[in-house]
Formats: structure tokens, C-alpha cells, sequence
């Protein structure tokens, strides 16, 4: 059974969830700069905001993000906040301390688990990427 | 031969090279330098060079009454590394580090500099301050810290599989304020991107293995050779609580936190930096005169 604050916070997740497929589904489209620096990612990823779960598959620097997840389905590495730090990341201007993955990732708001050679060897354009629904882009 | 449409417009520092011998090694140095008047002495970041300081060394308000003195370590930017490189793995050393500082600045027989350093840079000044503060007429540690946590595993800045130029400014993309100047932002981390292969790493071997000056920082006389710490609001890796912490340990110890800078205030935000930088020179100055 949940309560109304469990219930916002759903929601805010969802929302987040879906400013993130938005932005990787038209904002993307629109970076070519980001495609030109990608070209050579192959992989797939699960990004969670809180219990939101994103499969995020990438096709020679072309992101999608599945309707799903399949059962069963493999991934190499996942990058997991809460809402709280999703939607401070996303700030246009955000607070120092939030500003950044790494940022989060040191203040304990933010975990980057499993093969992470793809994610570190394309590091610029993931934190890139999963900036894209800042207003004003990714700095 | 056709003359230019246009006089060329040069920037007022000039470069040389001079060989100095660091711990019975000769290291050939590249040092740029503009302006007259106290020595300023900067020392550059991890992994990158004395490129950073090139806003300072244009500005009039500094040197006009500071010698402004920007060299590339060893192993960076234009300086080789020492003869027989090839057979060893980079790692600077707090003896190191030290050395190379005092040897530059006895063979540029300057008189008790200040010196101002970043990052490592800020590190070493307390070291400097506790060990040789009377070489010094001040010191300036920029995102210093007498220890910080590590966040990131260094071993991903020099593996065959990850391009370590493109890994290593990747990482400190996000030391830069959001604030920061979109062309000063890249230009930045271009440095980073050029840096040779385990040297960022290898610099991180003090930060992070060599120098942690927790509980040594004792007998630093601050009124003999003041202490400037500054440190920026967005610079994640050394905080300005850890600047704020080391502080309490050293009397006299001046610290201050700017505003809407990262990690690299001279090179990521020039403009924002000297607003904090020039009232300390002022006082630097005016102790002086």
C-alpha cells in the first residue's frame, strides 16, 4: 500500500524518466556534434531514476531507449540516482556539488556499476548524453 | 614577399628554455614570463601546463607590478622529460615536486618569490610553507587541500582500451564550473586532452599516495610568509570544506571561496578569478613596499 508522498515521488520519477526519452528522442537528433563524437559507441545501459528503469541502447553513437525491458536482458553497465539528484543535475544552472556525474557519484547520490570500459571510454559523451534535458544542454 | 594587411598584435610574455638540475637529474624546462616586479611564481595542475596561467601573464594589473613566471614541470607540456624516460613510469614524489620548485627558482635566482600554485600546485605551497616558508615572501595554494578524497580510480586515466588524453579532460569536465566561459571551458580541457600518456596519473601519485599532510603541517609561520588559500565553489575534488578544514590548522592561514569557479579559476574563468586574485596581490604588494 503507498501514500501520497510515495505517489509524488512516483510521479516525479516517471516525469524525469520521461524528460530523459524525450530528450534523447528529439534534442539528440538535433546534436550532430554528438553523433560525430559517438560513432564508435556500441553498447547497452540502464540508467534508473529512482524506480524508474530505462534500457538505453546505443548503435554506433545512436541512442534509443526501449518501450520495455525484456526479461532477461543483458547490459553492461548502469547508472542509478534518485530523482532528487537526476533533477538537480538537469538544473540549468545546477548547484555546485550536483553539477556533474562525478559530482553526484562522490557525494553518494549517484552509482555507476558494472563494465564500465565502454562508459570511461566514451566518458565525455555519456555525461553528455544523459545531460541532454539540462535547459540550455549539456556544459 | 606581400606585407601583412594587418599589424600582428603579440601578447606581452616571452618564452625560453633553460636546463636545471633537479635531484642530480638535468631537466630542460620551457618558462614564460611577462612583467616586472615581485617574482610570481605559478605552478599548473595535474596533467596539464603553464598554458593556464597565459590570462594572467596579459594582465596589466598584475604585471605591472609583479614578475609573473609560469614554467611547464618536467614531462609536461614543452619541458622533455629528463634523459632515459623512456625506461620508467612517471610518478612525482612530494621530494619531487619540492625540488623541482626550489631548483627553478635558484636558477632563476630569484629572491624569495611568491608562489602560487593549483591543484597539486596548492598542495605543494603548504608543503613549501611548512618546510621552507622562509624562501618565500608568500604562497598561494589555489583548490588546496592538505588531503582529499579520492573519486575516481586512477587506473582508467592509462590503459591500452581508453584514450587517456580524451579520459583525463573527460573526468575534469565536470571540475569546471557551469558558469565558466564556454571557450575558456574547452581550451581547458584541450590541455588535458594533450597531456602524454600516464602523466596525469603519474602527478596523481603525490596528490594521492605522496602528500596526504594531514597532522604535518605544524611550525608554519604565516606572519614570516603569508598564506593565501582559494579555492572555488564548483570544485568538487578538493572542496572548499577540505581548504576550510586545512585552514584551521595553520594560524594565519586566509582563505577564501569563489563564487560561480571550478577547480582551474585562472584558466577556466579569468575575469571571475582576478576579482578574488588581485586584492591578494594587493596586499602581497603593499607588505612589501
Amino acid at each position: 500500500m503507498s501514500n501520497g508522498n510515495d505517489g509524488d515521488q512516483a510521479a516525479q520519477e516517471r516525469m524525469l524518466a520521461g524528460r530523459l526519452r524525450q530528450a534523447i528522442e528529439t534534442t539528440f537528433a538535433r546534436d550532430s556534434d554528438l553523433l560525430r563524437r559517438g560513432w564508435m559507441v556500441d553498447t547497452c545501459c540502464l540508467i534508473e531514476i529512482g524506480s524508474e528503469r530505462l534500457l538505453l541502447t546505443i548503435r554506433s553513437g545512436r541512442p534509443a531507449i526501449a518501450d520495455r525491458i525484456p526479461l532477461l536482458v543483458s547490459w553492461e553497465f548502469a547508472i542509478r540516482a534518485g530523482a532528487d539528484a537526476w533533477s538537480a543535475l538537469w538544473q540549468p544552472v545546477p548547484k555546485a556539488g550536483w553539477h556533474d556525474l562525478f559530482a553526484l557519484t562522490k557525494r553518494g547520490a549517484m552509482h555507476i556499476e558494472g563494465r564500465l570500459q565502454p562508459f570511461m571510454a566514451n566518458l565525455q559523451y555519456f555525461k553528455d548524453l544523459v545531460t541532454l534535458p539540462r535547459a540550455g544542454g549539456p556544459r | 614577399m606581400s606585407t601583412p594587411a594587418v599589424e600582428p598584435v603579440f601578447e606581452p610574455m616571452v618564452g625560453r628554455y633553460l636546463t636545471v638540475n633537479i635531484l642530480g637529474q638535468a631537466c630542460r624546462i620551457y618558462t614564460e614570463e611577462a612583467g616586472s616586479g615581485i617574482p610570481l611564481v605559478c605552478l599548473h595542475t595535474a596533467g596539464a601546463d603553464a598554458r593556464q596561467f597565459r590570462h594572467l601573464l596579459c594582465d596589466e594589473a598584475v604585471t605591472s607590478r609583479y614578475r609573473v613566471i609560469a614554467f611547464d614541470m618536467p614531462w609536461h607540456g614543452k619541458s622533455y622529460p629528463p634523459v632515459g624516460w623512456e625506461q620508467s613510469e612517471y610518478k612525482l614524489t612530494t621530494e619531487l615536486y619540492v625540488e623541482t620548485i626550489r631548483a627553478f627558482c635558484a636558477a632563476m635566482a630569484l629572491e624569495r618569490p611568491v608562489v602560487m600554485g593549483c591543484s597539486i600546485g596548492g598542495r605543494i605551497v603548504l608543503q613549501l610553507a611548512h618546510a621552507h616558508g622562509d624562501e618565500f615572501r608568500a604562497l598561494i595554494g589555489l583548490e588546496s587541500a592538505d588531503h582529499q578524497q579520492p573519486w575516481y580510480d586512477t587506473t582508467w586515466l592509462h590503459r591500452g582500451d581508453v584514450h587517456g588524453g580524451e579520459v583525463c579532460a573527460a573526468l575534469v569536465s565536470g571540475l569546471v564550473a557551469p558558469q565558466s566561459p564556454q571557450e575558456y571551458r574547452h581550451e581547458t580541457l584541450w590541455q588535458y586532452m594533450q597531456g602524454g600518456p600516464g602523466i596525469f596519473k603519474g602527478d596523481l601519485y603525490f596528490y594521492r599516495v605522496d602528500s596526504d599532510l594531514r597532522g604535518k603541517l605544524g611550525g608554519i609561520d604565516t606572519r614570516r610568509c603569508p598564506l593565501y588559500l582559494m579555492t572555488g565553489e564548483y570544485d568538487f575534488s578538493c572542496m572548499p570544506e577540505d581548504t576550510l578544514r586545512t585552514a584551521k590548522t595553520i594560524p594565519g592561514a586566509k582563505v577564501t571561496v569563489m563564487e560561480e569557479v571550478g577547480h582551474f579559476p585562472m584558466s577556466e574563468n579569468p575575469a571571475q578569478f582576478r576579482k578574488y586574485l588581485l586584492p591578494v596581490l594587493d596586499e602581497i604588494f603593499k607588505a612589501a613596499a
